[in-house]
């Protein structure tokens, strides 16, 4: 029995099952689109490996992440969202048609949103599988921070993430003890940080380090460092571990097609619009500032919104703006430039002149410039003249309305 | 290629895994095997061990507690 890949269209595919992609797909589902979610593990994303989420408001009792995450796969599901649990093998996002292929099925697509997050990097220490997460290795001082009042913990990493967290533990530790892997006195940091670093109290050094080893009976108690001249063995004991060695998005499928920083992250606009049309990216996986459940579900929320906006406005653009009845003209304008407005005036004249004969459209810009960019017209005030859906003029910038009517009247005779 | 299909209905961990490992050992690169289980713990365990041996896995739910774990044989 011979198996054929099952080709399957949607509005709206979500690759990625943490809090931003549910976000995406409850707002997605709920505008009545067609959405299917596509997590390759367990649905709840990094959220997951929280025990306890603080800081996500509306839930004061301190819920695992895991949690509030089965309650947003509730939602979406509530939503009529369809969750797909496998690997994204790859994905064509540049046609207005997107492909997303997983091994079984070829997903077609108006829109895809791309919420896959990332993974903190790890030092690849011995042992360190052993304590990651809830049992002694963290990644997060702003998640973690507080559980640990009063102790004493080691930070690994010298950049400006780790050397900021590892000022803010200083609030609640009574001891950071930071490894370093550069001679003494330098940091990957900036310089600010770094000064501040070296005043405070709190904080220790240890230089020219790496982690060799965890150690720890279930829980872990003690980072082994080895000294990166000497070779010898450094034990130092802890209540906890903080890795802060940077972190990987999970990009690697998307390269060569959507822009990103150097580092993988992809650069989105406060729309989280990529460089691709109808392609969005939100939470982990995108160029930000602040990496929370709450800022991934804002994210999510705002991607669903824009999916939905984009889809509408594609449904206008062909079945509207290019629609093949009538000869159209469709005037694109700002509606805070006064001469625009005053054109509109002279549209409604060429309107009743040609008395139905025509299909007339009004876009203005300042609310979209959706339809504008699809037409590739980039200056105001400018007409399109349409024949059978396709763009027969474009009159841009002096708009002139008796040379309109002509050329309309001479595309009207040749459409008899 | 052939489609296997592998009935692990109220079977409880490691039951469903043990027999899906079985299998796989008879088949061939590029077969199926479909393995429907209603204990969610093999939803989990069945998925990690066939990635972790490098081959594609997907996961459906085929109604409320039932899934079927699909696994195409890699290597």
């Amino acid at each position: 029995m011979s198996r054929e890949k099952k080709v399957e269209q949607y509005d709206v595919v979500v690759i990625g099952g943490g809090a931003a992609g549910m976000t995406a797909a409850i707002y997605a589902g709920r505008a009545r689109l067609k959405t299917i979610l596509i997590e390759k593990a367990l649905v709840g994303g990094l959220a997951t490996y929280t025990n306890e989420v603080e800081n996500y408001p509306g839930f004061p009792n301190s819920p695992k992440g895991e949690d509030i995450t089965n309650l947003m796969k509730e939602q979406a599901k509530k939503m009529g969202v369809e969750f797909k649990l496998t690997d994204v093998k790859s994905v064509d996002l540049c046609g207005e048609e997107k492909v997303v292929e997983t091994f079984r099925t070829t997903y077609l697509a108006k829109t895809v949103i791309l919420a896959t997050g990332g993974r903190p990097r790890v030092t690849k220490a011995e042992n360190e599988e052993n304590y990651l997460f809830d049992k002694g290795i963290s990644f997060c001082a702003t998640c973690d921070a507080a559980a640990n009042t009063d102790k004493t913990v080691v930070v690994i990493g010298s950049g400006d993430a780790a050397i900021e967290e590892g000022m803010f533990l200083t609030r609640f530790a009574k001891q950071v003890i930071v490894s370093v892997l550069h001679n003494e006195g330098k940091m990957d940091c900036n310089e600010i940080a770094r000064e501040a670093a070296m005043r405070n109290p709190k904080m220790s050094f240890v230089w020219n380090t790496t982690v060799k080893r965890f150690e720890g009976e279930g829980h872990l108690d003690t980072v082994v460092l080895r000294d990166l001249r000497t070779d010898e063995e450094i034990p130092v004991k802890c209540d906890n571990c903080f890795e802060f060695i940077g972190y990987l998005p999970n990009t690697e499928i998307f390269r060569d097609q959507v822009k990103m920083t150097r580092s993988g992250y992809i650069i989105t606009n406060e729309k989280m619009e990529t460089n691709i049309e109808g392609v969005f990216a939100c939470g982990d996986v995108r160029d930000k500032w602040l990496k929370q459940i709450a800022t991934a579900v804002g994210d999510g929320a705002i991607a669903g919104y824009a999916a939905e906006k984009y889809i509408a406005e594609s449904e206008t653009f062909h079945n509207v703006i290019l629609q093949k009845d009538k000869p159209g003209l469709t005037f694109i304008y700002n509606a805070v430039d006064a001469e625009s407005r005053e054109f509109l005036i002279e549209i409604e004249k060429i309107e009743n002149h040609f008395a139905g004969r025509i299909a007339v459209n009004r876009v203005d810009i300042y609310k979209s410039s959706g339809v504008a960019d699809r037409l590739n017209v980039s200056e105001f005030p400018a007409v399109i003249l349409t024949v059978e859906g396709k763009v027969r003029e474009r009159i841009i910038g002096q708009l002139d309305a008796v040379e309109i009517i002509r050329q309309l009247d001479s595309i009207c005779l040749e459409c008899r | 290629m052939k489609e296997v299909i592998l009935d692990c209905f109220g079977e409880a961990c490691p039951v469903p895994l043990v027999k899906a490992q079985n299998k796989m050992k008879e088949m061939a690169v590029g077969d199926v095997l479909i393995v429907q289980i209603d204990h969610s713990c093999a939803m989990k365990n069945l998925p990690d061990w066939a990635r972790g041996e490098g081959h594609n896995v997907e996961v459906e739910e085929t109604s409320e507690g039932e899934w079927e774990v699909i696994i195409e044989k890699t290597k």
